[in-house]
């Protein structure tokens, strides 16, 4: 494994977690796979659509995600959307990413 | 005309339960019909488009498994461990159980050597296999069995008396012995039965008993019992290292085996009269040498174990009286 591998598979995990909150903030307001998908990776959250769309499933089985299917259009497309137990997980995980975030920060700053 | 995009969630779907494919077949045509919109909004027609969507979504097997957590391996991480250890002591219990089975049967309905080693080699692969074949095949549909919540009877949790002692030394070295032992005293007895049906690779010999006949009345059933407690002694040595009460029956061994042994030789009991007559026995002058070299060889060696077997008990005693001078020596140092 040379080292460009090892950045992108520790990249990889640094991120896994951070798909989840995202997913959690943005479906605040409904939307479906596609659009989702397109409005993260332009926000800068760098996220494949092989890893997305199963996410999207299995936060549905947990109970974290609610889903309707809209029909109005062409091509029916399942809406997803944070239930409430997804806010308290979203809430949760965010104040934990601040808690590491300024933990880093104090880590730096204590090294110089 | 069923399009790509049929054939693709078919694909998918198929390897699904019933209840979950319509749902799914549906999340998955909202995937593909949105990922070809977007290529073809940059600027491919709508056939390759598509194509390029459903390569992108490569093998519908490793994509439905994905959406559903279904493993992909075959034993994954909750399980490998128990897996390899029971795997690992089956093999090793009822390997040497089968091929010990196949040596003794092909003994007693009078097989030569060659059999049983082609015998017990050919179980032996056949038994491992069935044996890795039948336990992986359980675990692997343990691993595919959804989980009822709580530990299962398998889920043996870890705890810190499964932890392994530390090998004694010598103990290593014991094994090494055993294992020599036994393997020695299992072809000698396997030599003591097959004798009967002569040396099949020297052809004078062939179907000529080496040993008289007649021995069978007690003898030679007392030499077989005989190496049945040396296989025990063996295991007993394993098991306790030398001590004098082993150097004191290793020497009573000895002279069970050896005493009768000469004596039958000596006077002529011992070898049959066939198998003297096909080796021309005496031969002229070199007869008394010959007698004289076999009982010297035999003696020596029966000697030199016995002292071998004192001496080991010697070194055994002083190594555990220092053990204890310096156990003494530390419980003084900290009391």
């Amino acid at each position: 494994m040379n080292f460009d591998e090892t950045t992108a598979a520790h990249l990889q995990e640094l991120r896994r977690g951070t798909v989840v909150l995202a997913c959690l903030v943005r479906l605040r307001t409904p939307d479906y796979g596609y659009a989702l998908l397109e409005s993260l990776n332009s926000l800068g959250i760098l996220v494949d659509a092989n890893t997305l769309y199963p996410l999207l499933r299995r936060l549905e089985k947990q109970g974290l995600l609610t889903s309707e299917w809209n029909t109005a259009e062409a091509r029916p497309r399942k809406f997803y959307r944070t239930s409430p137990t997804g806010e308290l997980l979203a809430d949760a995980l965010m104040t934990d990413w601040r808690r590491i975030d300024d933990a880093l920060a104090g880590l730096t700053t204590g090294d110089e | 005309m069923t399009s790509l995009t049929d054939r693709y969630v078919w694909a998918a779907a198929r390897t699904l339960p019933e209840a979950q494919r319509t749902e799914f077949g549906r999340e998955l045509r909202e995937r593909i019909g949105d990922a070809t919109d977007a290529l073809v909004e940059t600027g491919s027609s709508p056939d390759e488009a598509e194509r390029a969507a459903l390569t992108e979504l490569g093998d519908p097997a490793a994509l439905a498994a994905q959406y559903t957590d279904r493993p992909l391996q075959l034993i994954g991480p909750k399980y490998y461990l128990t897996w390899l250890r029971l795997l690992k002591l089956l093999l090793v219990i009822v390997i040497p159980c089968a091929v010990l089975g196949v040596a003794i049967a092909q003994a007693v309905t009078g097989g030569s050597i060659a059999d049983m080693f082609a015998g017990a080699i050919g179980l032996s692969i056949s038994v491992g296999v069935h044996v890795a074949f039948w336990t992986t095949l359980v675990f692997a549909i343990l691993e595919r069995t959804p989980a009822s919540a709580g530990p299962r009877g398998v889920d043996v949790a870890w705890s810190l008396d499964m932890l392994p002692a530390v090998p004694e030394p010598g103990k290593a070295s014991r094994l090494a012995d055993l294992i020599a032992s036994v393997v020695f005293l299992a072809v000698f007895a396997v030599a003591l039965v097959v004798q009967q049906f002569g040396v099949p690779w020297v052809s004078d010999l062939q179907g000529i008993p080496i040993l008289s006949p007649e021995l069978w009345s007690f003898w030679l059933p007392y030499f077989l019992v005989l190496i049945g407690i040396e296989i025990l002694f063996a295991v007993a040595i394993f098991a306790w290292g030398w001590n004098w009460w082993l150097a004191g029956a290793n020497l009573l061994l000895n002279i069970a085996f050896t005493v009768p042994a000469l004596w039958l030789f000596l006077t002529g009991q011992l070898i049959s009269p066939a198998a003297l007559e096909a080796m021309k026995w005496p031969w002229g002058a070199a007869g008394p040498v010959i007698v004289g070299i076999v009982v010297v060889v035999v003696v020596a060696a029966t000697t030199w174990d016995v002292i071998d077997g004192a001496v080991k008990a010697y070194r055994a005693g002083r190594a555990a009286s220092a053990a204890r001078q310096r156990a003494a020596a530390t419980s003084g140092a900290t009391a």
